[in-house]
C-alpha cells in the first residue's frame, strides 16, 4: 500500500487517516441535515410566533380562506417535500464525492 | 347507514385477515417472521410505512378537534408529516446502514449495554400502549357510531382480530396489509371529500369569517340522539318537540337564552337560518383562541396558547423518530440510500392524506354546524356525509369513511402489537415463534382492557402524548447515537428513564386531573416543550461525565452508519489488479 495516499483500507483498518476520513464525512452529513431542519423549523415555527406578535396576519383571507387555514392545511406540505428532496440529492452527491475521494474510479 | 357501514366493516376485516394470511405460508424462519425479508421496494415499502403509521388520530381526531377546537389543531397534522422530514434527515440512512432489527436492538449494539436494552424494551412497551389505547377507543366509537353496540363491543373486536391476525400472520402478512392499507385509508378519506367539496359547492362563507361563532346557514332541525348539555353563543328563538330543560313541548316556538341547556333523548329542536349552533360540552372550544387563531390551546382556561402550541410542534416532529413501531419497516429497505427515499416518498404519501382531514373539517364548520351537538369531537367525519348528502349516495360515504377509519385503527394497531409482543417476547420470554405468538396475545388483552378506561381523550390528544414520550426518550438516544461518537451507556439511560419518565408523569397527572388551570395545565398537558430539552440536556451532559465508559467499539459502528454502500461492500470499485498491489502492504 502506498503510503499517504488514503484509501479504503484506512477505512477498515481503522487507522488515524481512515479516523479522519469517516470523521469528516459525518461532518459533513450532520450540517447539511442540520441546514435542512433549520430551514424546515424556521419556516413553520416562525408561523405561530408572527401570528401571536401581530394579530391582523391571521386575520389575512385568501379566496375567502382564513390565512391560517392555507398555511397549515395546505401550504407547509410542498416545503417539507422540497426540503426532503434537496436533502436527498445532495447526500447522494456527498456520498459519491466521498467515494471517489477515498477510492478513485479511474485509478 | 347501519347495513352498508357494518358490510364495510366487516369487508375491510375480513380483506385484512385474508391478505394477512397470505403471509402465513411464507413465514417459515423466525427472521423472516419478524422483519418481512428486507427485498421491499422503496414505493411499496412506503406505502406500507404510511400505512401502518396513519392511524386512528389522523383519520378521525385532527378532523373532529379542528371541527371543534379551531384551526391551531392543524399543527397535528404538520407535525405528524414534518416527524417524517425530520426521520429523513436525521436518522434514515445511518439507521438502516446499522442493521438492528429495533430500537432495544439498536440501543444493544450501538452502546453494548445490556442494562441500557432492558430500559430501551420497557420504554417500547409503555409507548406502544400508550399508543394503542387511541386506536382502539377509534374502534369504540366507530362501532359504535355504525351499528349502536356498546363502545366495549368496538374495542374488544379489534383487540381480538388483530391479536389472532398477528399471533398468526407475523410481519411479512403485514407488509402487504399495510400498503393495502394506506391506498384503502386515502380513498376512503378522499373521495368523500371530494364528493362533498363537490356537491355542497360554493355556499356562504360565514362560518368562516373571524371570530364569530357557526351558525346555521339554511333552517335546520336537529334531533338530539342521547341526552345531551349544551350552550347558545347568543339567544335565539326555536322550535322545539320533546324534552328541553326539564320542559316537554310539543311544536312550540321557545326563546332560547345564551346559556347552558339540556336537551333529552329524542328531542328535535328547528332552528331558522341564521340562529348559532347548539355547541355541546365535548365540542366546546378553549376560551381565549379564536377558531381560525394558528394557535391551539390546551385545556380548560385556553392560557398560554403559544407555549400549548410549540409543545404540539415538538412533539410530533420529534416524535415520529423515536416511535418503536415504524422504525422495525426501515430495516426492510435493502440499503440506506434506498431508506432514504423510502422516507422522502413517505413525506409525499402523508401529505396528500392530510389534505383531506382538514376540507372535511372545513366542511363540517361550514354546511353542518349542528355536528357541534356531538357528544365526542371524534364522532364528526363519520357523521358528516350522511348530513351534506341525503340518501344512497351520502350513506354509502358513511360507509366508506367507517371503513377507512377501521381500517386505520387495524394497521396501526397491528404494527404496534408487533413491536410490543416483539419486544416482549425477546427481552422478557425466551423468543422464538411460539413465544411471540402468546405475547401478541396477552399484549392485546392488556391494551384491550385499558382502552376501556380512556373514552373521554380526544384521539389526536392521545396520539399526541405517545408521541411526546418518544420525543422524550428515543429520540435522543437515536440522534445522539447516530451523530455523536461520545455518547455514553449512562448518558443513554438516563436520558431515557429522566425524559420518558417526566414525559409520562406528566400526562398521568394531566389524565387524572391533577392540574386545570394556567401554565401546570399547559406544562403537563403538552409536556414535550420542556421534556424534550431535558432528555437531550440529561443524556449530553451525563455522557460527557462518564467517557471514561466509552464503548471500545464506538469507530466501527459509526463507519458501519455512515459508510457509503459503495464502499461498506467488501469487493470494492478498484480493479482486482490494484486490490493485488494494495494486500502485500497490510
Amino acid at each position: 500500500m502506498q503510503q499517504g495516499i488514503p484509501g479504503p483500507g484506512d477505512l477498515r483498518d481503522d487507522t488515524n487517516t481512515g479516523r479522519l476520513l469517516i470523521g469528516s464525512l459525518v461532518r459533513a452529513q450532520l450540517s447539511l441535515s442540520l441546514m435542512c431542519l433549520m430551514l424546515a423549523l424556521t419556516v413553520t415555527v416562525s408561523f405561530p410566533v408572527v401570528a401571536a406578535l401581530v394579530p391582523a396576519v391571521g386575520r389575512i383571507r385568501v379566496a375567502g380562506l382564513p390565512l391560517p387555514l392555507i398555511v397549515l392545511g395546505f401550504a407547509f406540505y410542498p416545503v417539507f417535500l422540497a426540503i426532503g428532496w434537496f436533502y436527498h440529492r445532495q447526500a447522494r452527491q456527498l456520498e459519491a464525492r466521498f467515494t471517489d475521494l477515498v477510492d478513485p474510479p479511474g485509478d | 347507514m347501519t347495513d352498508t357501514g357494518a358490510g364495510a366493516i366487516a369487508f375491510v376485516t375480513l380483506l385484512t385477515i385474508v391478505v394477512g394470511a397470505r403471509g402465513i405460508r411464507v413465514a417459515r424462519t423466525p427472521d423472516d417472521f419478524m422483519v418481512a425479508a428486507r427485498q421491499v421496494p422503496p414505493a411499496l415499502n412506503a406505502a406500507a410505512i404510511s400505512g401502518e403509521y396513519l392511524s386512528a388520530a389522523s383519520f378521525l381526531g385532527i378532523a373532529g378537534l379542528i371541527v371543534s377546537q379551531g384551526l391551531g389543531s392543524l399543527w397535528y397534522s404538520v407535525g405528524y408529516t414534518a416527524g417524517y422530514l425530520v426521520l429523513l434527515l436525521l436518522v434514515a440512512a445511518p439507521l438502516r446502514r446499522f442493521g438492528a432489527y429495533t430500537i432495544p436492538d439498536f440501543a444493544d449494539g450501538r452502546l453494548g449495554s445490556v442494562g441500557l436494552r432492558r430500559v430501551a424494551t420497557v420504554l417500547v412497551l409503555v409507548i406502544g400502549w400508550f399508543y394503542l389505547l387511541p386506536q382502539m377507543k377509534g374502534a369504540g366509537i366507530t362501532l359504535q357510531w355504525v351499528l349502536g353496540t356498546p363502545y366495549w363491543i368496538g374495542v374488544v373486536t379489534l383487540g381480538i382480530v388483530v391479536s389472532g391476525n398477528i399471533a398468526m400472520g407475523g410481519m411479512k402478512g403485514i407488509t402487504f396489509v399495510q400498503c393495502f392499507q394506506y391506498w384503502l385509508k386515502l380513498c376512503a378519506i378522499g373521495i368523500p371529500a371530494l364528493v362533498l367539496l363537490i356537491a355542497t359547492g360554493h355556499a356562504s362563507d360565514r362560518n368562516l369569517q373571524p371570530g364569530r361563532a357557526p351558525v346555521f346557514t339554511r333552517a335546520t332541525v336537529v334531533q338530539v340522539p342521547q341526552a345531551i348539555g349544551f350552550t347558545l353563543a347568543h339567544p335565539t328563538r326555536a322550535t322545539v318537540t320533546g324534552l328541553l330543560d326539564q320542559r316537554r313541548y310539543r311544536h312550540q316556538t321557545v326563546p332560547l337564552c345564551a346559556c347552558r341547556h339540556v336537551a333529552g333523548a329524542g328531542t328535535q329542536i328547528g332552528f331558522a337560518a341564521g340562529a348559532p349552533a347548539p355547541t355541546s360540552l365535548a365540542m366546546a372550544p378553549s376560551p381565549g383562541v379564536a377558531w381560525d387563531s394558528p394557535l391551539s390551546a390546551a385545556g380548560t382556561d385556553g392560557a398560554h396558547p403559544l407555549v400549548s402550541t410549540y409543545g404540539i410542534i415538538i412533539a410530533t416532529f420529534f416524535g415520529a423518530v423515536g416511535l418503536p413501531h415504524i422504525l422495525v419497516r426501515f430495516y426492510t429497505n435493502p440499503d440506506g440510500e434506498a431508506a432514504r427515499r423510502t422516507t422522502l416518498i413517505v413525506v409525499l404519501l402523508l401529505s396528500t392524506f392530510y389534505l383531506f382531514p382538514t376540507v372535511l373539517a372545513v366542511l363540517t364548520r361550514l354546511h353542518a354546524p349542528q355536528l357541534y351537538l356531538a357528544g365526542d369531537s371524534d364522532d364528526v367525519i363519520l357523521a358528516l356525509p350522511s348530513l351534506l348528502l341525503p340518501g344512497l349516495p351520502g350513506a354509502l360515504l358513511a360507509a366508506l369513511v367507517a371503513a377507512g377509519a377501521f381500517a386505520a385503527f387495524l394497521s396501526t394497531s397491528s404494527g404496534l402489537l408487533v413491536s410490543v409482543a416483539g419486544a416482549l417476547s425477546h427481552d422478557f420470554m425466551h423468543g422464538g415463534v411460539t413465544s411471540f405468538r402468546w405475547c401478541a396475545i396477552v399484549a392485546g388483552a392488556v391494551a384491550t382492557a385499558a382502552s376501556l378506561l380512556i373514552g373521554r381523550f380526544s384521539l389526536a390528544l392521545l396520539v399526541g402524548w405517545a408521541f411526546a414520550i418518544a420525543a422524550s426518550s428515543f429520540s435522543p438516544l437515536l440522534v445522539l447515537g447516530i451523530w455523536w461518537r461520545q455518547l455514553t451507556r449512562a448518558g443513554a439511560a438516563a436520558g431515557i428513564v429522566v425524559g420518558g419518565g417526566a414525559c409520562l408523569a406528566a400526562i398521568v397527572a394531566t389524565m387524572v386531573g391533577a392540574a386545570t388551570r394556567g401554565w401546570s395545565e399547559v406544562l403537563l398537558g403538552q409536556p414535550a416543550i420542556w421534556t424534550v430539552p431535558l432528555a437531550f440536556g440529561v443524556m449530553i451532559v451525563t455522557s460527557l461525565l462518564t467517557q471514561r465508559t466509552l464503548p471500545g467499539h464506538v469507530g466501527q459502528v459509526m463507519l458501519r452508519m455512515h459508510l457509503p454502500e459503495a464502499l461498506s461492500r467488501q469487493d470494492y470499485r478498484s480493479s482486482p489488479l490494484e486490490r493485488a498491489r494494495r494486500s502485500p502492504g497490510r
